[in-house]
This record gives C-alpha cells, structure tokens and sequence, in this order.
C-alpha cells in the first residue's frame, strides 16, 4: 500500500506577542513524513528559539533514520537554560508516517495526538518510557487512508480558561469538537484552521497563550497529468499525446492549439464553451477523455495567483472557498491544490506565432516562468511534482 | 442554420472575446434570430490577427473589434443570414 500524507498547520500567537512559541517542522523525505511539534517553554522571543531548536534537532534527526533516543538525548544536552527558572524546555509530539502505512508517534507533555479513523475518535495505546530523565509516550500503529490526526499545542486546551470557560476547552471537548465537523473530504488545511478559529473565538481573540494545530490526513495518492503547450518538433505531437493519454490518473490539457492537437490525434471533437464564469478568464472547452481543457497564459496566470493565496501562510477560508469558482483557473487550482497528490507536467516548447504579435503583451518565457513557479507553489505544499520538457 | 465562431484564444480574449460575445448575444436576441444563427466560442484559429476573429459560416473575418462589432453583425450577418434564407 502506498499512502499519500496531506499535512497543513496553522498557529495562533499569544495576545500581543509578535513571535510564536509554538513550532512545526514538516519534514518529507521519499519514504516517510516527520511532522514535530515543539512548544517552548514561556513565550515570545525565548519560547520561539526553544520551540525552534528542538523541533529542528528532532526533525532532522528522525528523518535521517536515527532514533528517538539520539533525539531526545541530543536537544536535552543542547537547549540554552532559561536563567528565571533554570532549565531548559521544551514539549514537544512527534508523528512519523512511512509511505507503506507504518506509523510512529512520540510524545513528551504536549496534549495527546487525537485520531479520528472515519470520523471516529479513536485514542492510542502509549507505553512509556524514560529517556534522559524525560518521561516519554511512544506509540507504533498502522494508518489506513482517510485516517486523520491532529497534533494541537496546549494553547487549545486552554482555549478560554477563566474567561469563556472555567476550565478550558479541555481534550475530550477539542476530539468531540473534531469529530462533530468531521466532514469526509476536508482537506488538512480546513481541519487545522476550522479548529484554530474555534479556539480563537473561546479566547475572544486575545489567545492566552501560544496555539497550534497541526492536521494530516491520509489519501491514497491521486495522480494528475497536465500539458501544456505543443511540442517543439511537430513529428513528435503523436508520441507525446500517446504518452499523455495512456498515463494513470486525471488529465487536464492548457493552451488552445495544444488542445486541438490533443483532440485531433484522440480522433475527438473539441467543444468550446461560450460561458464567460469570470470576464478575465477565457472560457474553458471539452473533449472526451479529458477531465479539463482550459486556454493556456491567461488562465495560467490567474491559477497562479490562486494558488499563491492559499498557499500563503495568511491565507483565510474564503481563499479556499474561492476555487470552488466555474472559471477555468479556479477549477484548475483546485484540481492541483486539493484533488491531487503527484502532479506530472509536459510542457511543450514550441513557439506560438500569435505571442510573437508585439501587441500581445506576453511572451512565450513568461509560460514558462509561470508553469515553473506552479510547480515550485505546489511542491512546496507537498506535492509530487515531475516535470518533463517535450 | 447559420455557425458563428468567436475566438477565445489568449490573443484574441485580450482583444475583446468577452465583449464581442456577449454583443452578438445581445443583437441575435434583439433581431430575434434564435432559431437562424448560433454563436459558438472557440480556441485559437490560427490567424491571430489585429482584431478578434470570427467566423460566419465558411467566411473569416480577422477585423472585428468592440468598437466595431455591432456595425459588423448588422451589415455582415444579417446579409449572411438573409442570403440564406
């Protein structure tokens, strides 16, 4: 069984600091995903290094292949000691999901991991352990797609201790939280930040401390193909479109010659809509067998900037909710963002006389440009990008 | 029946693909011509040319802009459907 992990968190910093003492480091590597969580000790400038180094050490250690214990080892002789309260601190939870469903988790005084297995919690068995003279709970299992698990700091449980609530929104109300807005096909992103503005709204939004939530979601890996552009050697059109087609997975072909290409050598008719969804985008066309046929640079350009919003870390529900749009680029980026995991591009570099016009106002290296920093958006939301130059 | 082809190609969706559709829309309800034309969009021609391209049944035009769209139905694709007819 091969697993794809779709991994997003989201932080909220305590009122009226600038820095977060909460850490998140995301580390794939190409058998498995580490994701550490660390929470330092106070807050601000001394809680972010502290949150910092450790989630750093661990991550690093753990995705090389070494043990918990060289870890753990590692950060207790490394951390500055704090001189107020003389020591050196630093929870912290560990989530390691190989590729093949084998899961590892470690955690040292940060709330419990919550595991909801089709929308059910389901806790884990930890067995304890010391190491360094920290107590720690490891537990090993094995994930099956559409599992889900959220990591969250102790800002969440203390979501409105002594304002809102008298004791916090304590654990069992966080997984039953979860678990009431669980919806099948939410993306990791949502979860961590559906959760995060409950918490911000039990703290008025005045956060009382530093708050994180860390969601990953299991899939099984979905496959996207997409070309764009006509290949540089026209005698290599019935290759390179034979190839496309007979690749597992969705396709989506950009670019209105490469289309008729695509149509003419699939021997099928090409349907373009008359439907303006959004003025600025060109409208999208249909041929069997294809999932999208969009036109290329315009539409390009716009998915782009889709993406860049809700990539960016300021990025705001109503920014995901825009790709539910009818426009070619927004259906576009949502097939790329949310419903696929390995995303494989042609990109064909023939040159299209109607750009060489010098009343249009783009050229050719900016397609390029823009499909590149497509594919850089994506890969660093964690997708697997291949790109091949036909 | 009569096909009328506009172009939404990149070139020409810069030149004013969505307002010359939507102008044509307009005249073909107008002129009540429904059940005689039907305007279809499509993807690059192959003829970029100074202005948006066009289709009227087997004739090409390459000149067609917002400024002149609605003159160019009246005069072109009333003779076109007229003809037929």
């Amino acid at each position: 069984m091969s697993l794809y992990i779709d991994v997003n968190y989201e932080s909220l910093n305590k009122y009226r600091e600038e820095l977060c003492g909460d850490k998140v480091e995301i580390i794939r590597s190409s058998d498995s995903v580490v994701v550490v969580l660390a929470d330092g000790l106070g807050s601000g400038v001394k809680a972010n290094i502290l949150a910092t180094l450790t989630s750093k050490i661990i991550g690093t250690i753990m995705s090389n292949g070494l043990d918990i214990e060289e870890a753990v080892n590692t950060i207790a002789s490394t951390l500055p000691v704090c001189k107020e309260r003389e020591v050196a601190y630093s929870t912290f939870s560990i989530i390691q999901i190989f590729n093949n469903g084998e899961g590892y988790l470690v955690e040292f005084d940060n709330p419990a991991i919550i595991r909801l297995r089709k929308g059910k919690l389901q806790e884990f068995k930890t067995e304890s352990r010391e190491i360094s003279g920290k107590l720690i709970n490891e537990a090993r299992f094995t994930v099956s797609p559409d599992d889900l698990f959220i990591m969250i700091s102790d800002g969440v449980i203390h979501a409105g201790i002594g304002q809102t609530l008298n004791l916090g929104w304590q654990w069992e109300n966080v997984s039953d939280y979860v678990q009431k807005t669980y919806k099948k096909d939410m993306s990791s992103k949502a979860v961590a930040k559906l959760l995060l503005s409950a918490c911000d709204s039990l703290y008025a939004n005045e956060p009382g401390d530093d708050t994180t939530v860390v969601a990953l979601k299991a899939k099984k890996p979905i496959k996207l193909n997409l070309m764009i552009g006509p290949p540089v050697d026209m005698g290599n059109d019935g290759d390179i479109v034979a190839k496309f087609m007979n690749r597992e997975g969705k396709k989506v072909v950009c670019g209105g010659t490469t289309s008729q290409i695509v149509a003419r050598l699939t021997g099928k008719e090409i349907k373009t809509s008359i439907e303006y969804f959004n003025p600025s985008v060109p409208p999208t066309a249909e041929i069997d067998g294809i999932n999208l046929t969009t036109e290329g640079v315009l539409t390009l350009r716009r998915t782009l900037e889709l993406l860049k919003t809700c990539v960016s870390p300021d990025s705001t529900m109503s920014d995901f909710l825009m790709l539910n749009k009818k426009d070619g680029a927004s259906k576009l980026a949502k097939m790329l963002l949310e419903e696929s995991t390995s995303i494989y591009f042609f990109i064909g570099q023939a040159i299209n006389p109607a750009h060489q016009n010098p009343e249009f106002p783009l050229n050719m290296g900016l397609k390029f440009k823009l499909v590149e920093e497509i594919a850089g958006l994506l890969s660093q939301a964690g997708k697997h990008i291949t790109i091949e130059y036909c | 029946m009569l096909d009328i082809y506009v172009c939404v190609g990149s070139s020409c969706h810069l030149k004013g693909s969505y307002q010359i559709i939507s102008c044509f829309q307009r005249l073909i309800k107008e002129n009540r011509l429904e059940d005689k034309a039907i305007l279809k969009a499509s993807f690059c021609m192959g003829k970029c040319t100074n202005g948006v391209c066009v289709r009227v049944g087997d004739v090409f035009y390459g000149d067609v802009a917002i400024v002149n769209a609605e003159s160019f139905f009246n005069e072109q694709v009333i003779k076109q459907i007229e003809a037929e007819g």
